[in-house]
């Protein structure tokens, strides 16, 4: 597959802001508040009243990473995306109550990509991905489509948020809400990123490289933010393998 | 009727996340969409079921009637005060 690199990175969680603390706290994770909004200024007051917490952190990793890049195309990718707002509905339809039309509308896993784009005026093509837990492989696969189509730059968002109840059971594997977002660009260099998908069982020796207590998202984004020269994620049948040539 | 009018405007300002807003921002006679306040067809709609679940008031869904109701604030007190049925 196409060979890329960051460009630049932005990331968001409740305490954790800057891109410095993030490098230091991916080194040597620990637990971080579950509650945390950010204030997402950059959107303007009459669309950001619609974006709730999860959107809200996400669009604020995409706003800190796209600043002033021309604009590009952006793959929005979440394994549960906006899960809350979907479970709010469906309890309100279990009561026969009627719905808002303004959740109803936000409800589908789009809808934060659709407000980005709306609120910066950018018509490029947005994607928005949930493919389980290879949901980032899936969007990097995506984005690398792109730059081998010779686009020149690719933005991609992840965003994930604990899985509301009554549904936590399926994965507790975040904790905290959070995303990040990088601008990618086709790179051959020495430091380009390669991601393949080979089929068979894990390579014990390279499956886990440093603390495993992050959520599978966020253990891509140390591997692509420390410099690792690589890491192999192991998922059903596949082996995701992430490697930086030197 | 004033009293109504106070009501209706935090139904807005709750309903439709306005809050950078205050009541009295407010200006009742001003038009509640594209000009004025700058609201969408999505806020009518939870506006509408809004006023529907606060006062018991049905508006229909195509009358041509909603146009007026919703012209402003002080529209949309009228319209509540002479078709409530819900205190």
């Amino acid at each position: 597959m196409m060979g890329f690199s960051v460009q630049r990175w932005a990331a968001w969680a409740p305490g954790l802001v800057h891109p410095a603390s993030w490098e230091t706290w991916l080194a040597n994770p620990h637990a971080l508040p579950a509650e945390g909004t950010p204030a997402l200024t950059a959107m303007p007051a009459m669309m950001r009243r619609r974006v709730d917490r999860l959107g809200r952190i996400a669009l604020q990793a995409a706003y800190d990473a796209h600043v002033d890049a021309p604009a590009a195309p952006v793959i929005f990718a979440s394994r549960y995306g906006d899960l809350g707002r979907s479970v709010e509905l469906l309890t309100q339809l279990a009561r026969s109550e009627p719905l808002s039309p303004t959740s109803f509308s936000l409800s589908v896993h789009n809808a934060i990509g659709a407000l980005y784009s709306i609120a910066r005026g950018d018509t490029s093509a947005y994607g928005a991905i949930a493919a389980g837990e290879e949901t980032v492989e899936a969007a990097f696969t995506e984005a690398c489509g792109l730059l081998s189509d010779g686009v020149p730059r690719v933005m991609v968002v992840v965003y994930e948020e604990p899985v509301p109840s009554p549904w936590e059971h399926f994965c507790r594997d975040v904790a905290f809400p959070h995303a990040w977002a990088c601008l990618l660009s086709a790179s051959t260099g020495a430091d380009a990123v390669h991601l393949d998908c080979a089929a068979g069982p894990p390579d014990a020796s390279l499956t886990e490289q440093g603390p495993s207590d992050l959520p599978v998202d966020l253990r891509v984004l140390r591997f692509l933010v420390s410099g690792a020269s690589r890491w192999e994620h192991a998922a059903g049948g596949r082996r995701w393998r992430w490697a930086r040539h030197g | 009727m004033l009293e109504l009018e106070q009501e209706i405007k935090r139904l807005v300002i709750d309903t439709l996340n306005l809050e950078d807003l205050k009541p009295d921002d407010i200006d009742p006679a001003a038009p509640l969409f594209v000009e004025g306040l700058g609201l969408d067809s999505i806020d009518a709609l939870e506006l509408g079921l809004a006023l529907q679940k606060s006062y018991g008031v049905v508006l229909a869904s195509d009358s041509k009637e909603n146009r007026r109701h919703f012209a402003s604030v002080r529209a949309l007190a009228d319209f509540v005060s002479s078709h409530r049925t819900r205190s």
